[in-house]
């Protein structure tokens, strides 16, 4: 694939106006300037670091603010320069909305909790490594197809041990607690890694209806295991990537009708014969009357959000953060009031860029895995966000569940660090040094 | 690869459904934001639901009615002076809707959607307003009320400018008697969150004879040379229309001079329910009048199921109709104006924080709601009604004109005695100004209200004359 895009940037040389009319499709793709946006998001994260400093109370230890966020702008430009300098890559777009989303996540967190300031560097850096080594492991595509049944055992297994010994946090029992509360992992984000690769590894070759049937029973598996544990929002990101990779398999709309239909339906049995979870959507589009109520922490967010105005007031000017669960449930609020809405509506628009990207990509993609894989990834962040913010602000029944990248969380970090990197695989550029040797 | 793409371009529908919640969340977010950022839960301008930080709120002459003070709200040095203008200046917890510390709390905290309540941060307050109101008169008005319930606006009909608005009962905002109010028996206090003259609506009785005249004007060809015999009722339908007393037989002037309802029940018959609810809905009856950012309550007319009997006691302003008190205002407004009468408004300017001016009032005109010639005539017959009937030297040196109402109130509203009613205005070129008085339950209009009135014109006359 890499030899093809050489040959036409050789032939658009000859001559480069035909050539671009006819094959705009696979033209070469310029890739972004990214020095001169990892400079801007540097001094982004600069002037964060400084708001924090400026705007934080007494008890605040300014030292702790130097050193995480030093630690963090270090960490970025050193992985600019070894994969950009070392490795020889040239484009870097998918890593850019990483950093930017991960330093927001980062800003907000160490100017709420200045004390788990350091908690969330590390979360960052685990969802780095799980970013590098997870592009390395999607380098070799036998790999990938040897992993995809242990995953996917690993992955139930992690569900149903979960469920048995998880805690129960905020109504679900998705938590697992490890060693008196020196780490809590959430293993459904582990898993979203887990269910997007063995969907696209399944479908890979495109094989048999027994794969197809084995993937379906897998997903089935992961879905009602989530539901058993009342985590309902992260149920429906699951099902909704679900039927992403299954039409991206198929092609098939009808069949795709046909589960909808059959969700649909199901969801309304659930509502009729369990009233206790309709009754978590009873203040759906009336939060306003439940303001001191179930609509408490909604309400505070949009009164919150439009305090900010398009600038925001600063981080640490905010009143949203003094709200239950703001960075984790609010974290888009969090975003409008004390970064305004022009960076809260760009982080929404950093979601849409990384579908585009994949759905630009896949064309070009060296085999039907990384397609579906890249695809499936990028709707699913997509979808979360659509959940987190339209949920949050009432436009949707409100499920819980994080911003992707923002919410404060390691688990949900590593996940969305994970994530991109199948994204990110998409790319043929990421594998060009691999492709160099292997074909040597 | 190719199909797989061909595929992956359905996603775009995902996007495309995203891009439009977004767009949908951030029309929400701007439509709503002025509303949502005053919520008294926003503890960026309310502390424990008490606006804490906001402008200041100045009078035409400058006399500060509120302002903020080491993060606390404070008022007028004069305790009079805060009682009678606690409704047009409102409260700082909003139970006073139409306040200006309700009403205008965006502009006061300095809330705009760009920059979010980034003044107040910056400024530790948002711009100041002035008012057209004139706190002394204000003043006056209320203590010419005395004991009753009521209402007195007074504006410019030539500008729009409210000079007076007050509401009774009130009280003093320093010294809030949470107590009584909330466990008020005797009645003394009902209301008292209502400003009486924008949200109130009473019956307006025999005040109401000046739009039936509008109408006859209007309508009937020879009203000037009609007679008409009043032996203290007026027979229709089976019923009748009482009259304050016998009359006699009397022409349309004088019938509105002496305010004798068997001749307006009769007009009222002859000109029948069609044409009076057109009268009506041409002086906005049905809508409530905007003054800046607030809305009047609705003045209501209604003959769809009206009876002869009915439309008659209608025609002497009983029946179902309700007036708004600031409605009549600018009906009596439009009459001494010429036909129209200006928007009243009571917020002069706007000053933000940095020293620009971001809002200053000025006149428009609202839609006419005479023409000139009616205005014309009904001018002179409410003059004629002061010096033919209630007398010159009620109003001395005043030059007015006007007409008293005496509104029987049935028993749902509460009250035995009628609503005493003056809407009327001075001819005097340098004293342009319009009144209007409701004294609940007060008994007669000429003598209850006319002295009500009186006092505040004859104090505006010194003030602006």
């Amino acid at each position: 694939m890499a030899e093809k895009v050489k040959k036409q940037k050789a032939k658009k040389s000859k001559n480069p106006e035909l050539k671009n009319r006819k094959k705009r499709k696979y033209r070469y793709r310029k890739p972004v300037n990214w020095l001169f946006l990892l400079i801007l998001i540097t001094a982004f994260q600069v002037f964060c670091a400084a708001q924090i400093l400026l705007n934080g109370g007494e008890e605040l230890v300014k030292s702790t603010i130097y050193i995480v966020f030093g630690a963090y702008i270090i960490a970025e430009w050193v992985y600019f320069i070894v994969f950009a300098g070392v490795f020889g890559r040239k484009s870097f777009e998918v890593e850019l909305i990483a950093f930017f989303l991960s330093g927001i996540s980062l800003a907000l967190t160490a100017s709420v909790y200045p004390g788990k300031a350091y908690t969330q560097l590390i979360a960052i850096f685990l969802g780095m490594g799980v970013f590098i080594v997870l592009i390395w492991i999607l380098s070799d595509i036998d790999r990938v197809i040897k992993l995809r049944i242990p995953v996917a055992i690993a992955s139930i297994a992690a569900l149903v041990f979960t469920l048995i010994f998880a805690k129960n946090i905020n109504g679900a029992r998705n938590w697992i607690i490890i060693g008196h509360g020196l780490m809590s992992i959430q293993t459904s984000e582990l898993v979203k890694i887990a269910f997007v690769f063995v969907g696209a590894a399944t479908l890979e070759n495109l094989q048999t209806t027994k794969k197809l049937t084995k993937y379906i029973i897998f997903s089935v598996a992961v879905i009602g295991l989530l539901f058993v544990m009342k985590d309902f929002g992260t149920a429906l990101i699951f099902f909704v990537t679900f039927v992403v990779i299954a039409f991206l398999r198929s092609g098939d709309i009808k069949t795709l009708f046909l589960i909808f239909a059959g969700a649909l339906m199901g969801g309304i049995g659930v509502l009729t014969f369990k009233p206790y979870v309709a009754n978590r959507f009873a203040s759906y589009r009336h939060i306003w009357e439940y303001a001191d109520d179930k609509g408490y922490q909604q309400v505070r967010l949009l009164i919150y959000s439009v305090s900010g105005g398009l600038f925001g007031l600063g981080l640490g000017n905010g009143k949203l953060r003094y709200v239950y669960a703001a960075t984790e449930d609010l974290a888009f609020g969090m975003v409008c009031e004390e970064f305004g809405m022009i960076i809260a509506f760009t982080v929404l628009l950093t979601f849409v860029a990384l579908v585009v990207y994949s759905i630009r990509y896949s064309v070009a993609a060296r085999s039907s895995f990384y397609s579906i894989a890249a695809c499936a990834a990028s709707t699913l962040l997509l979808f979360q966000a659509a959940l987190h913010v339209f949920g949050a602000t009432d436009l949707l029944p409100w499920t819980g569940v994080t911003l992707p990248f923002i919410s404060r969380g390691g688990s949900s970090m590593m996940c969305c660090w994970g994530l991109v990197a199948l994204i990110k695989a998409i790319d043929v550029k990421t594998y060009k040094r691999y492709d160099k040797v292997i074909g040597k | 690869m190719k199909t797989l793409s061909r595929r992956a371009w359905v996603l775009y529908l995902l996007v495309i459904a995203f891009v439009c919640g977004a767009g949908i969340l951030l029309y929400t977010f701007f439509s709503n934001a002025d509303s949502w950022a005053m919520k008294r839960t926003n503890r960026h301008i309310y502390k424990s639901g008490v606006l804490s930080t906001a402008g200041t709120i100045t009078d035409r002459s400058d006399k500060i009615l509120a302002q903020t003070v080491d993060g606390k709200r404070v008022y007028n040095e004069s305790k009079n002076v805060r009682i009678a203008t606690l409704h047009i200046v409102g409260d700082s917890q909003g139970y006073i809707s139409t306040g200006v510390q309700t009403a205008y709390n965006d502009d006061l905290t300095g809330y705009n959607l760009v920059d979010g309540i980034y003044t107040l941060k910056k400024y530790g307050k948002g711009s100041d307003i002035k008012l057209t109101i004139d706190a002394e008169l204000c003043n006056t008005a209320y203590e010419a009320l005395g004991k009753n319930k009521g209402t007195v606006g007074v504006y410019n009909y030539k500008t729009g400018e409210l000079l007076c608005v007050v509401s009774k009962p009130s009280y003093d905002i320093a010294n809030k008697p949470v107590e009584s109010i909330n466990n008020d028996k005797t009645g003394e206090f009902d209301g008292v969150y209502l400003n009486r003259f924008f949200s109130g609506v009473y019956t307006p009785g025999s005040t109401f004879k000046i739009i039936t005249s509008a109408c006859a004007i209007d309508n009937i060809a020879d009203i000037d040379s009609q007679s008409f015999k009043c032996s203290g009722e007026y027979h229709v339908g089976g019923g009748s229309v009482k009259c304050m007393s016998k009359h006699g037989t009397v022409n349309f002037e004088k019938s509105l001079n002496v305010s004798c309802n068997s001749a307006f029940a009769d007009i009222a018959v002859q000109l029948g329910a069609e044409k009076l609810t057109a009268t009506t809905t041409a002086l906005g009856f049905g809508n409530g009048i905007r003054i800046g950012n607030i809305t009047t309550a609705r003045s209501r007319f209604d003959l769809s199921e009206a009876s002869d009997l009915d439309i008659g006691w209608a025609g002497v302003g009983q029946y179902t109709t309700r007036v708004n008190p600031c409605h009549m205002l600018t009906i009596i407004g439009a009459i001494a104006n010429g036909g129209s009468s200006p928007a009243p408004y009571f917020v002069d300017s706007i000053i933000s924080p940095s020293g620009d001016t971001t809002f200053s009032a000025s006149t428009a005109l609202m839609p006419p709601m005479f023409t000139n010639s009616t205005a014309e005539k009904l001018q002179k017959m409410l003059r004629s009604n002061v010096v033919n009937y209630y007398g010159d030297g009620k109003f001395s040196g005043l030059k007015m004109c006007g007409k008293t109402g005496t509104a029987e109130v049935s028993s749902e509203e509460g009250g035995k005695s009628p609503h005493a009613w003056f809407a009327g205005y001075s001819q005097r070129e340098d004293l342009p100004l319009a009144i209007v008085v409701v004294v609940e339950n007060g008994g007669g209009g000429s003598s209850v209200a006319i002295p009500v009135a009186s006092k505040t014109m004859q104090k505006a006359a010194k003030l602006f004359g």
